[in-house]
């Protein structure tokens, strides 16, 4: 497992920048225990507003750290996305980022 | 439970219409509209996107789909090419949209705890 994240995170090194910081994939696992909560649950819904929770293990890293940052701005609205987002800087977005994008998918 | 989700099925499809986890919607029209305003940038299969900052979406819940869409339409989550784009969808469109999408083959799921 870690033999497999290592390998993740130098095929993200090598990968062409996207032009965001580099995320590191095992700080982001520590980071990422808070999102499942959430999102680690199959077919959570929010109390309000109501809907399923999306699904982010294997989503595109340069999205998430978008979606992050967008929440933080206040560009996106969601009282626990904006919270969460605020507290973390430009590198823990990317750190997350390249955990969650790595992440493959149970089903 | 999976008779119940067949009979669901079954009359979804007579009414050219299927209701994907709260949303209703029809993923033929909703293929259509795809291939002319959303394959450009989220691929047709909804995971082979133009770029790496565009997200899958390809198995996305139906409901969180629509629900951004719409709110890229008011305004609400910001974002200039989205914006864009949902100017030119119906509720209808959107819900079309989202069921498609979601029926499709997924690269993407809940994370690991």
């Amino acid at each position: 497992m870690t033999k497999t994240i290592s390998f993740l995170a130098f095929a993200l090194a090598l990968a062409p920048t996207a032009g965001f910081a580099k995320g590191d994939a095992a700080k982001g696992k520590s980071l990422a225990y808070t999102c499942t909560g959430c999102h680690g649950i199959a077919q959570y819904k929010n109390a309000y507003p109501s809907y399923y929770v999306p699904k982010i293990a294997g989503q595109n890293e340069a999205y998430i750290v978008n979606a992050l940052t967008a929440y933080a701005k206040g560009e996106r609205n969601h009282p626990t996305m904006s919270a969460q987002a605020m507290s973390f800087s430009a590198q823990e977005m990317a750190d997350i980022a390249a955990y969650v994008s790595a992440q493959k998918t149970a089903k | 439970m999976t008779n119940r989700i067949l009979l669901v099925c079954v009359l979804g499809a007579f009414a050219g219409q299927s209701l994907a986890m709260g949303v209703k919607g029809n993923a033929a029209a909703g293929k259509q509209k795809a291939t002319a305003v959303c394959a450009a940038c989220h691929g047709i299969d909804g995971n082979k996107t133009l770029d790496n900052s565009y997200p899958k979406l390809a198995g996305q819940y139906p409901d969180y789909m629509l629900k951004a869409l719409k709110e890229y339409k008011s305004g609400k989550r910001v974002n200039a090419v989205m914006a864009a784009q949902a100017q030119g969808l119906s509720d209808a469109d959107m819900a079309n949209l989202a069921v498609y999408y979601a029926s499709l083959k997924s690269q993407i799921g809940t994370l690991p705890n």
